[in-house]
């Protein structure tokens, strides 16, 4: 009788087995530095506590800097992306002009925003300006690709009966894709913008502006109490912006 | 009952009378569809339709009938140009179907209902209605939903006749299937078509509701629009058909006047 190969089992040992090696070569197999890196953890929550409410002024004021980085650079990067997501929209345009238009959006996605950032920084100098720009940027990526995918879903029946009546693309557009899309639209606005405050709060590690130029400083001159300060403070405001994106959502639909 | 425009040289009218001067009858012998030697298929799979010639008198409401996957749905689709055949021709009023892409501007003539009615479920009542419009208003009236006054009056008034005037500010997604049906006619009767085009819109309505949209159908038939319709309800067709088309497997079984078959006849040919 012909021995039948287990493919479930031959795929799990070569997943097993691969992660055996990737945990080995990054060191997390090293019982003496896991060890270590408890030790230090203890030590390095223990400095963190009582955080220190003085910095509560500046890490206020830097935490509504990256809040403006993520709502203007969300912004920027709605307008730029919904006008090129109905150009990549295989419903609406041809072959030859959403093709192009689709790796535009590939490849401006990417680049993580940081990167980004680090781009803006070299042409527009430190500050929050670079740091809303590599946001912008990303954001048109992410939103372009994430549109063009809502408009092509568009029920097709509801496609044929607006053509139907006689109208052009552009109207085509306006009264079929993008209010059938309305609420994706809006519902993916609010997710970016939740993700863009994660974003932009590590953008002053580039020199890009917002709240992580103080966590990095904090961290580079051992300021424990005074990040953690930072930390809970950013924290509080992504919580309650993913609340209210959230609730915003859930009435959409 | 009767709503009736006499824009652009057209009459259309929605009336309830089989004796109004725009019925069928009086219209005369003026050939509203040819279709000839029509042969469809999709890329790579076997024809939906095969050798398929059929004629339409202006103001007549025909009934094609078929099963599921008999080229009924592809047909109006051909009619209407969102299809275009691999050979054959497609003539309305006279004149051929000019080919062009199938992103290209379709003829507001032609009116088409889908089976789902095509609405924008997130648009109001009038909002839909209005979009029958948008052939006929310059781009950027529409672009704009900036619709002249006459145009926003002959939308309320054909949801009026309608019966669904009262709902006009309602979202589609709030109102019943039968309201619904109403409005995507209302929808065609603003767009003034010279050709209604519908493809079993009446499948899921109970028998009451499919009764009255048959009637206001008929209403629309009666004012001199030609109506193409494809359906599986044979009592529909018993009740209101002037002319028959069966359909199997894309080629044609019977096209004869609706009283010189019975319904039995057409249940037997209707059997996949």
């Amino acid at each position: 009788m012909k021995a039948r190969l287990n493919v479930p089992l031959a795929v799990t040992l070569v997943l097993g087995a691969f992660l055996l090696v990737a945990l080995n070569d990054v060191g997390l197999l090293d019982g003496a530095r896991i060890q270590r890196g408890l030790d230090n953890a203890g030590i390095f929550f223990a400095d963190m506590v009582p955080p220190d409410t003085s910095v509560l002024p500046e890490v206020s004021r830097a935490l509504i800097e990256t809040i403006q980085i993520a709502f203007a650079g969300t912004m920027v990067g709605f307008v730029v992306a919904l006008p090129l997501a109905l150009l990549a929209s295989a419903s609406l345009v041809p072959y030859w002009v959403t093709l192009p238009v689709k790796l535009l959006l590939a490849f401006v996605r990417t680049v993580p925003a940081i990167l980004w950032a680090i781009v803006f920084v070299v042409m527009v100098g430190l500050g929050p300006a670079a740091g809303t720009l590599g946001v912008a940027l990303y954001s048109v990526g992410y939103l372009g690709k994430i549109f063009y995918e809502l408009f092509e879903g568009t029920d097709p029946e509801v496609m044929e009966a607006v053509r139907g009546v006689g109208c052009g693309r552009l109207q085509l557009a306006r009264h079929a894709v993008l209010p059938e899309a309305s609420n994706g639209i809006v519902s993916q606005l609010l997710f970016m913008f939740e993700y863009n405050v994660r974003a932009s709060s590590i953008m002053g590690f580039v020199g890009a502006g917002g709240i992580g130029y103080y966590l990095l400083g904090y961290v580079q001159t051992l300021e424990y109490q005074s990040l953690l300060m930072a930390v809970l403070v950013t924290l509080a405001a992504v919580l309650v912006i993913d609340r209210a994106s959230s609730f915003v959502r859930a009435a959409l639909r | 009952m009767a709503v009736t425009e006499a824009a652009e040289g057209r009459a259309l009218a929605v009336s309830s009378d089989p004796a109004s001067p725009f019925a069928g009858g009086a219209v005369g012998e003026v050939l509203a569809v040819e279709l000839k030697d029509l042969v469809f298929s999709f890329r790579g799979s076997p024809r939906v339709l095969d050798s398929f010639s059929m004629t339409v008198p202006a103001g007549r409401l025909v009934m094609v009938l078929g099963a599921s996957g008999s080229g009924k749905t592809t047909l109006l689709k051909l009619i209407k140009g969102l299809l275009l055949p691999r050979s054959g021709e497609v003539r309305l009023f006279g004149s051929p179907v000019r080919r062009r892409g199938t992103r290209g501007r379709l003829s507001p003539d032609i009116a088409y209902i889908p089976q789902q009615l095509g609405l924008v479920r997130s648009r109001t009542t009038l909002e839909n209605a209005l979009m029958g419009a948008l052939g006929r208003v310059p781009s950027w009236r529409g672009l704009l939903g900036l619709f002249p006054a006459a145009t926003v009056r002959d939308a309320r008034q054909a949801l009026d006749t309608l019966g669904i005037g009262h709902k006009s500010a309602e979202r589609v997604r709030s109102l019943s299937g039968g309201e619904r049906q109403r409005v995507a006619i209302a929808r065609a009767l603003v767009q003034r078509p010279r050709i209604l085009l519908a493809d079993e819109f009446i499948s899921q309505l109970d028998p009451a509701t499919t009764m009255e949209i048959m009637q206001l159908v008929r209403g629309v038939a009666n004012s001199g629009v030609t109506v193409v319709m494809t359906t599986h309800e044979l009592d529909v067709v018993e009740r209101f058909a002037e002319w028959v088309v069966v359909l199997r497997d894309g080629t044609k079984l019977l096209d004869c006047p609706a009283s010189e078959v019975r319904t039995s006849e057409l249940a037997a040919m209707m059997k996949p």
